[in-house]
């Protein structure tokens, strides 16, 4: 039973395996033509749902893990003032247009006890024995304004708009948030902070900024004055473009809340039992304080030459392949630029160094790893062609921006990367990936057309395409004949294999043919004694096989026995006698002349021809 | 491979004779490599065609490379320069014409792609634009995907040769061997889709200004609209020195031979 059950076990393994390859065959063909995006990389994100909160209340910490599982959750480390006050797992697949998608969340509810900028350090963990690591986020906790929340702590609802900083500079991004207070025992306050997270539309308003995406943080609870309230916030990315102070202001919206009337079993008489709860409806109009910010130009010292006017905090890779290449030759050069900021309008600067290569647009792409569109990673894909074997190497890459967390100009410069450019043969020129979206910083469009080219390149024969061509048609006949003749070589083998009277048959043709052969060359050697026994054994083999038994069990005697009772033909038997007595003569009359022996064959070949016709 | 080429020679020598072997290994050298020798020959023409372009002498220039493609021989890089001279001298049609003709020998090459793309933006509407599925199969030539489809044949027959010879062989390949019959099906679709596309859809880019496309293949027929030196239309017929195009939803009309020049076929 346990040998049966591993049987199964096996078996169903193979089978899985099998399914599996075919599976993954067919995967792969499937996305052969998508190659560049056929393969999704594991990812590992770490975001914060706020950037900004009050000392006492909650951010949530979400870690990301998609293309793959985790060795293991990597632990927060302990950050002074920062408590861990609940965490959680969730696992989620999509699939969506065919793409399958499955990732696993792990969220932290980080709470402030103190006022401060807290930065949550990058976080490693092994996906797939791939080491992945997150990029550093910074929390800032403020101090609560407590007069302002004992005065809302008397309000049903009231809105709070907050930004972060009160200085900015041009081009900064920073996230506004636009809360929603609800008290708890408002019946609809449910209703009312769901339709403010489903909200599309921006709910801040002003004059002189880029606004960008809108995005909903965790809903949660806290303590305003003596009330307890349920709190929806919409958090908005913007960036300033005008210098001088800035005025940011919120919706205005009236809303209509439900309270539970008390007593109502008393008064009403159509529910006298108070199943029924009754409301009354009171109509709040909300606005907030407009926030009072100054935004400051960016400093006009140190500014570096290659300075495009990227704003905000980034770290840059660059890779590129291959480094062995002739000259002519595409090289693939891959700019990743990550970091917090206007990731969307960054664009790669000019690299004045690169004036001995031939370039290509940048293809650009984007992945931002928080729902604002704040923090992640822009790819820049440039294929530069070196054009002389003297180049030795990929000139440094370099890339400037503003910090105004450290308010200066920084500027990142990758090594330059070695290279091995062979003389040139006439290599094609590469082929430029297409764009997979819009990007707004690619070059502008052509002003002429590309030179015309100096060498003359590969002649060909103008000719019909090869699959007009009879010669390559002929030729695909080609496995198809190895296929059909392999095919028929299994049938016949098969074949022989099942039948052991048609293979004993063609075994005693070809010991007849043998024979034959070797009975002239005893004729003609006047070797009587072998010509005989050499005539006995053929005969004992062709009426074994005729007859169905031993060739050793022939004698004289199976002429009466069995060839007779079955109908065997009177001429012939009489002929076999004659050449049975012929052998039995010769044991005592062995000399006799080449002549004589070679009569014998054609009386013998006839005898066979006879026996081959005899139905079996 | 000369070291191949040397060796095959030697078993054809040993096994036909020298007398036998000779004409026919001959006629296999002519035949692998015809296009050696006049290369030498139309790299100096090609030159002095590169040369009048350079001195911008554009007209001069597309007709001396317009007689290089007549003379049964071509390269990319030759139909690429004649649509450049073409373009130059204004004739953006026949520039067009020329670009499509090079890419049916290099059809990845970014340089000719950006060409054929600007001059296609120098074009006011009606004009034919490829579909995705149909630049997508344009990064391969019709030869290319043919021998990517014979080649997936053919190792699925051999593949199924040496089943027949292994029988053992049977369950550990049998993935493959279906994997590889899914492929080979895939690719043949794919040729096909490319022979359709190259030998039997045609182009009819219109090589004359304000050129009118008439109702009827008639001189006198009333005009039904008229488009522009460059514009790429779809032929749906032919009459006597008259195609039958069509440049979008109910605009269909004839053209004369002498006004386009045909692509495909």
């Amino acid at each position: 039973m346990r040998r049966s059950s591993s049987w199964i076990k096996h078996n169903l393994r193979c089978r899985s395996r099998s399914g599996l390859r075919l599976l993954f065959a067919f995967l792969l063909l499937l996305l052969w033509p998508a190659a560049p995006c056929a393969l999704v990389a594991a990812t590992f994100t770490a975001t914060l749902d706020r950037e900004t909160v009050t000392v006492g209340e909650t951010a949530t910490l979400s870690l990301t893990f998609k293309g793959g599982e985790p060795k293991s959750i990597p632990a927060l480390p302990q950050l002074p003032n920062l408590q861990i006050a609940g965490e959680g797992t969730s696992r989620n697949v999509v699939i969506d247009n065919g793409q399958f998608s499955a990732s696993i969340s792990q969220t932290f509810a980080l709470t402030a006890a103190q006022p401060g900028e807290f930065i949550i350090p990058a976080l490693r963990a092994e996906i797939d024995g791939q080491v992945l690591a997150t990029q550093p986020l910074k929390l800032t906790a403020v101090k609560a304004d407590s007069s302002a929340a004992n005065a809302a702590g008397e309000k049903l609802a009231f809105f709070k708009l907050f930004v972060p900083k009160k200085e900015v500079y041009v081009g900064e991004i920073l996230a506004a948030e636009f809360q929603v207070y609800v008290r708890e025992g408002v019946a609809n306050a449910e209703n009312i902070l769901q339709g403010f997270e489903q909200y599309a539309g921006c709910p801040v308003k002003a004059e002189g900024v880029s606004i960008f995406k809108t995005a909903h943080a965790q809903r949660r609870r806290m303590r305003s004055g003596n009330s307890i309230y349920g709190v929806a916030t919409l958090i908005t990315s913007l960036s300033p473009v005008k210098t001088g102070p800035l005025t940011i202001g919120a919706m205005e919206v009236t809303l209509t809340l439900q309270l539970p009337l008390p007593n109502q079993r008393s008064r009403d008489p159509f529910d006298p039992f108070g199943m029924f709860q009754q409301y009354e409806r009171r109509q709040v109009a909300l606005t907030t304080e407009p926030a009072a910010l100054t935004v400051l130009p960016l400093p006009k010292e140190n500014v570096p030459t290659n300075f495009n006017g990227a704003v905000g905090s980034f770290s840059m890779s660059v890779t590129a392949g291959p480094t062995n290449v002739a000259a002519g030759d595409p090289v693939t050069v891959k700019v990743q630029i990550s970091g917090r900021g206007t990731l969307d309008s960054l664009s790669l600067p000019e690299q004045n160094a690169w004036r001995e290569f031939k370039t290509y647009p940048p293809t650009t792409k984007l992945d931002t790893t928080d729902a604002l569109g704040l923090q992640g990673t822009k790819t820049f894909e440039q294929l530069v062609v070196p054009q002389s074997p003297d180049i030795k190497a990929l000139p440094p890459v370099s890339f400037s921006f503003f910090d105004p967390d450290q308010k200066s100009y920084r500027t990142l410069t990758q090594p330059a990367i070695p290279l091995v450019v062979r003389p040139g043969g006439s290599a094609p020129a590469p082929t430029v990936a297409a764009t997979t979206r819009a990007a707004p910083d690619n070059p502008p469009p052509a002003q002429d057309i590309v030179h015309i080219k100096p060498r003359l390149g590969t002649l060909a024969q103008i000719a019909p395409p090869l699959v007009q061509q009879p010669w390559f048609l002929a030729l695909q006949a080609v496995p198809l004949l190895a296929w059909l003749s392999a095919l028929v070589w299994r049938h016949r083998t098969e074949m022989l294999a099942n039948n052991p009277r048609l293979r004993r048959r063609r075994q005693v043709a070809q010991i007849m043919r043998q024979g034959l052969l070797e009975l002239r060359q005893f004729a003609s050697d006047k070797k009587s004694d072998d010509f005989f026994a050499t005539l006995f054994r053929l005969l004992q083999e062709q009426l074994g096989e005729r007859l169905d038994l031993p060739a050793s069990a022939i004698t004289e005697a199976v002429i009466e026995e069995h060839l007779r009772p079955r109908g065997a033909p009177e001429a012939t038997l009489a002929s076999l006698h004659e050449l049975f007595q012929a052998c039995n003569l010769a044991r005592y009359a062995p000399i006799r002349t080449s002549q004589e022996l070679a009569a014998v064959i054609p009386k013998l070949e006839a005898m066979l021809r006879e026996l081959q016709g005899l139905k079996t | 491979m000369s070291r191949l080429m040397l060796a095959v020679a030697r078993f054809v020598v040993r096994g036909l004779g020298i007398g036998k072997a000779m004409p026919l290994l001959a006629a296999v050298v002519i035949s692998l490599f015809p296009a050696q020798s006049p290369a030498a020959v139309s790299a100096a023409a090609f030159d002095s065609a590169n040369k009048l372009y350079e001195e911008g002498k554009f007209a001069e220039a597309a007709a001396a490379y317009e007689t290089m493609t007549k003379a049964g021989q071509a390269s990319a890089a030759l139909y690429f320069n004649l649509g450049n001279a073409f373009f130059k001298s204004g004739q953006i049609g026949r520039a067009i014409a020329a670009y499509h003709q090079a890419e049916q020998l290099t059809p990845r090459d970014p340089d000719l792609r950006a060409n054929l793309q600007f001059a296609r933006n120098q074009m006011p509407s009606p004009t034919l634009s490829p579909t995705r599925w149909q630049r997508w199969l344009g990064r391969l030539t019709l030869n290319e995907w043919t021998v990517l489809a014979a080649g997936a044949v053919w190792i699925w027959l051999l593949l199924l040769a040496v089943l027949q010879w292994r029988p053992a062989l049977r369950p550990p390949l049998r993935a493959y061997v279906l994997s590889i019959a899914i492929l080979a099906v895939l690719l043949c679709s794919c040729a096909a889709a490319a022979l359709r596309e190259t030998r039997f859809t045609r182009t009819a880019i219109v090589i004359t200004r304000d050129t009118a496309v008439r109702y009827t293949p008639l001189p006198e027929s009333a005009t039904a609209f008229t488009v522009q030196d460059g514009a790429e239309l779809l032929v749906l017929d032919q009459k006597d020195e008259w195609f039958q195009v069509n440049a979008g939803p109910r605009r269909t009309g004839w053209l004369r031979r002498d006004q386009v020049v045909v692509a495909g076929r």
